[in-house]
């Protein structure tokens, strides 16, 4: 069953500066690129649909087909989240934080399961044992796409997921959208274009339009 | 797995990760050493008259335990967002559970602290306690409320500016009816009786401060 993500008329502002407004898309499967200048507001936007961040109005609906819209609760798990503001523990290692993670949230912690996961952003078993404080950008940025993806969420939103990352890590995260994208709607917001493998649809702050076929 | 289990796994976290960087813990137990010491030095065993001295010793040793607790306890929710990691936990762990776990960390700081200020307090002042058993309750009860109180307040004001000055702003009028109790509570106690009265309005205070931070815990911390 496909799950949608859909915004509805979102306005957002800050200090009475409009950030933007009427904005209103939906997304059943397929990537969306998200693009826009420096502060048109894909971060906030993307916060906005993980639930980190309240819209000045307008509404976000998670629904799977057949199926009532997920509450706010529901939503939690449901959208896998990353951004440059994610921040995990540094004092625990990769496995204790997956494991914290999952375990706070009142999910299952099997060791073997989560160690695959760090493997498969490019985490090693030499390097997931060590303090978060230790790694490189490139390894935090790798342990962000295993936290967004924890939870096998059906919608993924990931902010600037690049970031950091050598070809191997960019190859890695273009790999995983590659297979969210075939599950679920997939929104990456970025401004290097070279992240928005064809996009099914695009989000152009300060305007939505589809991209040409 | 149930609230419960979840909220143990945000203590444990908590636990482990004090235990690594020692940050509240040692502010803590340095505050309570340093207040202890001053206090030993400067009242000593023979300092005050006999007839001032159980209200005096139970306001000094709430004084310590409260200006101790409070270098660490509003560290709770602070830390994460000092650290960024507050987005990560605000998406995957209600704020009730999150609450809760961290209500349960501090409430174990604070007795680890009462056990390390209390006998020190016994030796350098010479402090005669009639009840054991009615000022360990009294701390149990203090000591949570103090915890709920300090953990709500930490989310409440952890995301905005000047918090430092709020937390003490918002914490003041609302941990001072229960000093104030406890206090009671722990003279009563010394002098060897057991102080039901002051136990129950304790008690209760307990009660209403875990319902309110609960029920409130969402709007604190998450909008």
């Amino acid at each position: 069953m496909p799950t949608t993500i859909a915004a509805e008329n979102l306005d957002k502002s800050f200090s009475g500066a409009r950030l933007f407004s009427g904005l209103s898309f939906s997304a059943s499967r397929g990537l969306v690129a998200v693009a826009g200048k420096n502060g048109s507001g894909k971060t906030t936007l993307l916060k906005i649909l993980a639930g980190l961040a309240r819209p000045s109005s307008g509404l976000v609906r998670v629904q799977t087909e057949g199926a009532p819209a997920l509450s706010a609760a529901e939503r939690r798990l449901a959208v896998g989240w990353s951004g440059p503001d994610l921040e995990l523990y540094a004092e625990l290692t990769a496995l204790e934080n997956l494991r914290f993670f999952r375990k706070a949230a009142g999910s299952h912690t099997d060791a073997g399961d989560l160690a695959r996961r760090l493997a498969e952003v490019g985490l090693p078993p030499e390097v997931v044992g060590r303090s978060v404080a230790a790694y490189s950008t490139g390894m935090k940025q790798r342990l962000r796409i295993a936290f967004a993806t924890l939870f096998d969420p059906p919608v993924l939103l990931l902010d600037e997921p690049m970031v950091g990352l050598d070809s191997e890590g960019r190859e890695m995260v273009s790999r995983a959208i590659a297979a969210a994208r075939q599950r679920g709607p997939v929104l990456v917001a970025s401004n290097d274009e070279r992240d928005f493998i064809e996009p099914e649809q695009r989000i152009e702050l300060g305007g939505i339009r589809r991209p040409e076929a | 797995m149930n609230g419960l289990t979840r909220a143990w796994a945000v203590c444990a976290k908590d636990a482990i990760q004090e235990l690594r960087r020692k940050v509240a813990m040692v502010a803590v137990f340095f505050f309570a050493a340093t207040a202890l010491t001053l206090v030993s030095f400067a009242i000593g065993p023979f300092g005050l008259p006999a007839a001032d001295r159980p209200a005096l010793e139970a306001a000094l040793l709430w004084i310590i335990l409260f200006f101790a607790a409070a270098t660490g306890l509003p560290r709770a929710f602070v830390a994460e967002e000092e650290a960024g990691t507050g987005l990560a936990l605000r998406k995957t762990v209600p704020a009730p559970v999150v609450l809760a776990g961290k209500t349960l960390f501090n409430f174990v700081l604070f007795l680890a602290m009462a056990a390390v200020t209390i006998p020190g307090f016994l030796v350098l002042l010479d402090w005669k306690v009639g009840s054991p058993l009615a000022i360990a309750v009294t701390m149990l009860a203090g000591g949570y409320g103090l915890a709920v109180v300090s953990t709500f307040l930490s989310a409440l004001v952890s995301r905005a500016g000047q918090r430092n000055v709020l937390f003490v702003l918002i914490a003041f009028p609302l941990i001072l009816p229960l000093l104030l109790t406890a206090i009671s509570a722990t003279i009563e106690a010394a002098a060897g009786g057991f102080p039901l009265t002051a136990l129950r309005v304790l008690v209760a205070y307990d009660g209403a401060a875990t319902c309110g931070a609960y029920m409130l815990a969402g709007v604190a911390w998450e909008d």
